[in-house]
């Protein structure tokens, strides 16, 4: 069963070596990083919460999907919990034999994460505030 | 009939819990879950426009019939990434 959700630090190399092949010339992994600010206002860390079951199919899905469209292997991880400035909430790793492939599923990979994974955002502020960042509505 | 209510992010807020059983009408869709759960916690008035539903796992369109244990999740919009 693969793992898209987890609470510990993401490790990276375990994720560029599901991807990596002889075949796959090209190998691109984003990372999204918690920034220390948002509009103005310092920010401490993301705590980051999911519907699991449903998130870890809906990543499963995308996975799926780009191999689909793009011929490129994909894989996805996103951090649970709460994560301090500078961490990574989410790790994107696409291999392909070519380049272009590899840039186009990981973007579209992020894209798709942000509008249909079912995971938010609460960010907590240095002075001690605290809010939900909800953005992008589901559709059935 | 009994079905396990989830609410995610400010739904959860809003309803005061992130899990609850609750007794709705037999035979209600997911349409007049909305006027049922609106009726129960008026919290949730502002998240509507907003919010979508999932039923055991996938998101719902207004048509879909609720069935004795369903699960289903009031999702606000998400922000992962």
């Amino acid at each position: 069963m693969p793992h898209h959700l987890t609470e510990a630090p993401i490790d990276t190399a375990a994720l560029l070596a599901k991807v990596q092949s002889p075949g796959a010339g090209a190998v691109v992994l984003f990372l999204g990083n918690v920034r220390d600010s948002h509009a103005g206002r310092a920010v401490r860390g993301i705590h980051y919460s999911g519907y699991r079951s449903m998130a870890e199919r809906s990543l499963l899905e995308i996975e799926r999907a780009l191999a689909r469209e793009h011929g490129a292997l994909v894989r996805i991880v996103h951090r649970l919990g709460d994560i301090a400035v500078g961490e990574s909430s989410v790790a994107i790793a696409t291999a392909a034999p070519h380049r272009a492939a590899a840039y186009a599923a990981n973007r579209s990979a992020l894209e798709r994460l942000k509008s249909e994974v079912p995971v938010w955002k609460r960010e907590l502020y240095a002075d001690g505030g605290e809010a939900w960042r909800e953005e992008e509505s589901l559709v059935p | 009939m009994k079905i396990q209510l989830l609410a995610f992010a400010s739904a959860g807020d809003a309803i005061g819990a992130s899990e609850t059983a609750i007794e709705i009408p037999n035979d209600l869709d997911v349409a007049g879950l909305r006027v049922e759960l609106g009726r129960r916690y008026p919290s949730l008035a502002p998240l509507w426009p907003r919010l979508a539903v999932g039923v055991d796992g996938t998101i719902a369109r207004d048509d879909v019939k609720l069935r004795e244990g369903s699960e289903v999740a009031l999702l606000p919009p998400v922000s992962g990434g």
